[in-house]
This record gives C-alpha cells, sequence and structure tokens, in this order.
C-alpha cells in the first residue's frame, strides 16, 4: 500500500498542478468578466443593463457541465475547435464570472451615496473619493464572497474531468480503474483537494479581519 | 434581407432546419421528459434528505457540547470543501467495493446528500446565531427546556429567514445532478448528451437542454425572491429599527 501511493502520488501531484492552472487562469477570466459584468449592470444605459443581466441568469441558472459540453462538443460545429484544457477554463470562467458580476455589483451598491456625499463636501477630489472612501469599502465588502466563490470554482475545476482534462480527478480515475485500491487513491485525492480549498478559506478570513475596519456600521 | 437569416448565413451549423427538425418529433421530448423526471427525482430526495441531516448538524454544532459539536464541525468543514463530482465517484466506487447493493441512482443521490448536508447545515447555522440573544434568554427564563426554546423559539425564526439561501442551495443541487450522468444514468444532461450522438447536434440538443435547466432554476430563483419579500416585510412589523446592543454606548 505504502509503494501503491509512492508510485500513484506523483501522478496525482501533476493532476494537482493541472487543476492550479485550471483555477489560475479562469480565476483571471472570471474576475474580469465579473468586473466588466458588473460595471455593465450597474451604468445607467439600458442595454448595457440587459446584456450583464441576460449573462448574469442564463449562466447561473444552468450547470457548468453543460457549459462545458458545448465548449468542447459543440463549439467545433461553428468552426471553433479548443483543446479540453481551454475549453475547460473557458467555461469555468465564464460559468463563475456570472456569479462575480454579482458579488461585484453588491459591494458597489453598498457604499453608501452619504458617504460619498460626505466626502466631496470635505473638498476631497473624485480620485480621492475613490481611493479613500468607495473602494476600500466596495473591496471589503466583495472580497469575502469573491474567496467562496474561488473555493467554489477550485471544486468546480474538476467537472473538466468529463471532457478529459487530465486533472486531479482525471487522474485520479485513471489511477483507480488500473489498480483498484479505490480507498488509498481517492482519499489522497480528497485530501489534495482540502490543501487546495482550505487555504483559501483561511486567506478569505484573514482578509476579512483585516478589511474588517473598512465596513461601515 | 432580416436579421435572423443574416445571422444565420454566418453560421449554418446553429440554423440548419435538420439539425433542430428532431425536436418536432413527440419520442424526442418523451425521451427528454424520463430524463427529467430522473433530475427532479435525485434533486427532491437529496434537498429533503439534507434539509433533515442539516438541521441535526446545525443543532449538534451550536449546541455548546464539545462531543456534539466537534464531529459536527469536522464533517461539515471537510465536505463542504470537496468537490461534488469527487464525492459521486467516490460515493459510487466505495459502495461498489463494500458490495452495498447500492445502484448508480442510489450512490449519486448519497453523495449529492453528504455534500448539500454539510452546505445546508452551515446555513442553517447561520439562521440559528442570527435569531437575537434576547429571544433565547426569555424563553429560558420563561421556562422552556433548551429543547423547548430550539423547537418553539429560535428554529421557526431561523428557518423563515433562510429560506432564500436554502433555494439557492436548491439551484446549486439541481445544477449538480447533472454530474450524475458520469456514472451512466440517464438525467436530464446525460439524455441531452445521447441525443447528439445519434443526431450528431450538440448545438441544438444542449441548448434546448440548458434552456430546461434555465427554466426550472430561474423560477425558483424568481419564487425565493418573492418568498423572501413577504418575511422581510413581517419582520420590520415586528422588531425595532434598531436592536438595543446596537446603541452606541
Amino acid at each position: 500500500m505504502i509503494a501503491l501511493l509512492v508510485r500513484s502520488l506523483p501522478v496525482l501531484l501533476e493532476g494537482l498542478w493541472v487543476t492550479f492552472q485550471l483555477s489560475l487562469l479562469a480565476f483571471a477570466l472570471a474576475l474580469t468578466l465579473g468586473t466588466i459584468g458588473a460595471t455593465f449592470r450597474t451604468v445607467p444605459f439600458a442595454p448595457l443593463n440587459w446584456i450583464g443581466t441576460a449573462y448574469v441568469e442564463f449562466f447561473r441558472n444552468t450547470p457548468l457541465l453543460v457549459q462545458m459540453f458545448f465548449a468542447f462538443f459543440a463549439l467545433p460545429s461553428l468552426g471553433i475547435t479548443l483543446p479540453g484544457f481551454v475549453a475547460g477554463f473557458l467555461a469555468l470562467g465564464v460559468y463563475t464570472g456570472a456569479f462575480m458580476t454579482e458579488a461585484i455589483r453588491a459591494g458597489v451598491l453598498a457604499v453608501s451615496r452619504g458617504h460619498i456625499e460626505a466626502a466631496r463636501s470635505l473638498g476631497l477630489s473624485y480620485f480621492q473619493t475613490l481611493r479613500w472612501i468607495v473602494l476600500p469599502q466596495a473591496f471589503a465588502i466583495t472580497v469575502p464572497p469573491v474567496g467562496n466563490l474561488t473555493s467554489a470554482m477550485v471544486r468546480n475545476s474538476s467537472v473538466a474531468s468529463a471532457i478529459a482534462v487530465p486533472e486531479l480527478l482525471y487522474q485520479a480515475r485513471v489511477l483507480e480503474s488500473r489498480t483498484f485500491a479505490t480507498y488509498p487513491i481517492f482519499i489522497t485525492t480528497g485530501l489534495l483537494y482540502l490543501c487546495l480549498t482550505i487555504p483559501i478559506g483561511w486567506g478569505v478570513n484573514w482578509l476579512e479581519r483585516r478589511l474588517g475596519r473598512y465596513r461601515a456600521s | 434581407m432580416n436579421p435572423l437569416a443574416a445571422f444565420c448565413e454566418t453560421t449554418p451549423a446553429l440554423c440548419a432546419p435538420e439539425k433542430w427538425a428532431i425536436f418536432l418529433r413527440p419520442e424526442i421530448w418523451e425521451f427528454l421528459g424520463r430524463g427529467l423526471l430522473i433530475t427532479l427525482r435525485i434533486a427532491l430526495v437529496a434537498a429533503l434528505a439534507s434539509l433533515f441531516f442539516g438541521t441535526l448538524f446545525a443543532l449538534a454544532r451550536s449546541s455548546g457540547l464539545r462531543f456534539l459539536s466537534l464531529p459536527a464541525t469536522a464533517y461539515v468543514e471537510a465536505f463542504r470543501a470537496l468537490p461534488v463530482l469527487f464525492l459521486i465517484f467516490f460515493t459510487f466506487f466505495a459502495a461498489a467495493r463494500a458490495r452495498l447493493g447500492l445502484s448508480a441512482i442510489d450512490a449519486a443521490t448519497l453523495a449529492l446528500i453528504l455534500y448539500t448536508t454539510a452546505v445546508s447545515a452551515e446555513i442553517i447555522r447561520a439562521g440559528i446565531l442570527s435569531v437575537d440573544r434576547g429571544q433565547r434568554e426569555a424563553a429560558r427564563s420563561l421556562g422552556l427546556t433548551y429543547w423547548g426554546m430550539m423547537r418553539y423559539v429560535v428554529l421557526p425564526q431561523a428557518f423563515r429567514r433562510i429560506v432564500p439561501p436554502q433555494v439557492g442551495q436548491l439551484i446549486t443541487l439541481v445544477k449538480d445532478t447533472s454530474l450524475v450522468g458520469v456514472l451512466g444514468i440517464n438525467e436530464l444532461a446525460e439524455s441531452g448528451k445521447l441525443i447528439y450522438t445519434s443526431y450528431f447536434n450538440p448545438i441544438q440538443a444542449l441548448l434546448v437542454v440548458a434552456l430546461i435547466y434555465f427554466a426550472i432554476n430561474f423560477t425558483l430563483s424568481r419564487l425565493s425572491r418573492r418568498l423572501e419579500a413577504v418575511p422581510a416585510e413581517r419582520r420590520r412589523q415586528r422588531e425595532p429599527a434598531l436592536a438595543p446592543h446596537t446603541l452606541p454606548t
């Protein structure tokens, strides 16, 4: 059993590395789309609001697996053929971006108008208001939900195993079917996932405590 | 040329009538309907079981008794942090190894229950903690036992407040049922996959399936917004605008 684990661990770590890359790229995409989406949803221009709302509602309410299948199996008929890894991180990023949009929008809307007016009447410039009043509060409000979404996204990256991306869960299944050592392999895999997701939780708690002082109320 | 025709000119694969034609046949809808029923059955069973077990875990975690709260906390923190698809495979393989005689559907449902119970427990615990301390103290000083206080004072208020996050979790659960297709269960997403592997129309089949999921989940989210509005109204009448402990001292 020890020998088995010693032989399996490098393969699982290789999978963990792919999971990490998948998550990191998807996180960048999700944060970008979330910022754009939140801007679309908050600007006073109706057509952009509709686009933002349609994006959020459609992608939040349909399964990630279906979106990933679409990116991998359906896009080729439209002339867009993507490797599994690219289809996986695009689908994961677009899916998570819909949730990020809502989290960021909530942060921006939560900054009280009174604070902005007070800052301006105290003589702060527009950028000073933004820098010292709006952004710290919006950031403090947005960090916990964005952190939780990131943790969920790392876990959701396992769905990419369904389109044969060689990430952690995929490698675990390959090893399991070769060795039939279900428990050692899956328990190690579970622990490796916890090694990614639990530190994110700690990081969020730490940031939440540090940013707590910026919170109004 | 009208805009739709112009659009179809650029993406013939999306508009091709022969790729959509199969959705005019009733047997395709019967097939999708059967998949949808499996999806809904798994989601319903998992949701009810998770609500029950989640309440038990939340009560254990907020009981203040270490021998109850420590294992409950460990369970919740571990299972919340694991991927659902991982739990589905693990439950399926482990059940097969242990010769429990569980079908693929049973194993997949069990995995969804294991995960959703952990999330539900956290939501319910947050609901319990949101009930004002004064309510507990008042209940205890009126002579209610701990369980009486929980049963008649704390939980009814907690449950009313957690409706929106619980519906949110139900939406997640409906989406997560699509993952059980990996075990060869013909739920909705897998039915869509079987359709496009036979008729070579992945765009059309996946769009139809996505729209069915969307119809269910969008309805649920609108429903939750409705439910949320009503208790908030009632609460405002009952509770003072500012709770005493938030007054500056």
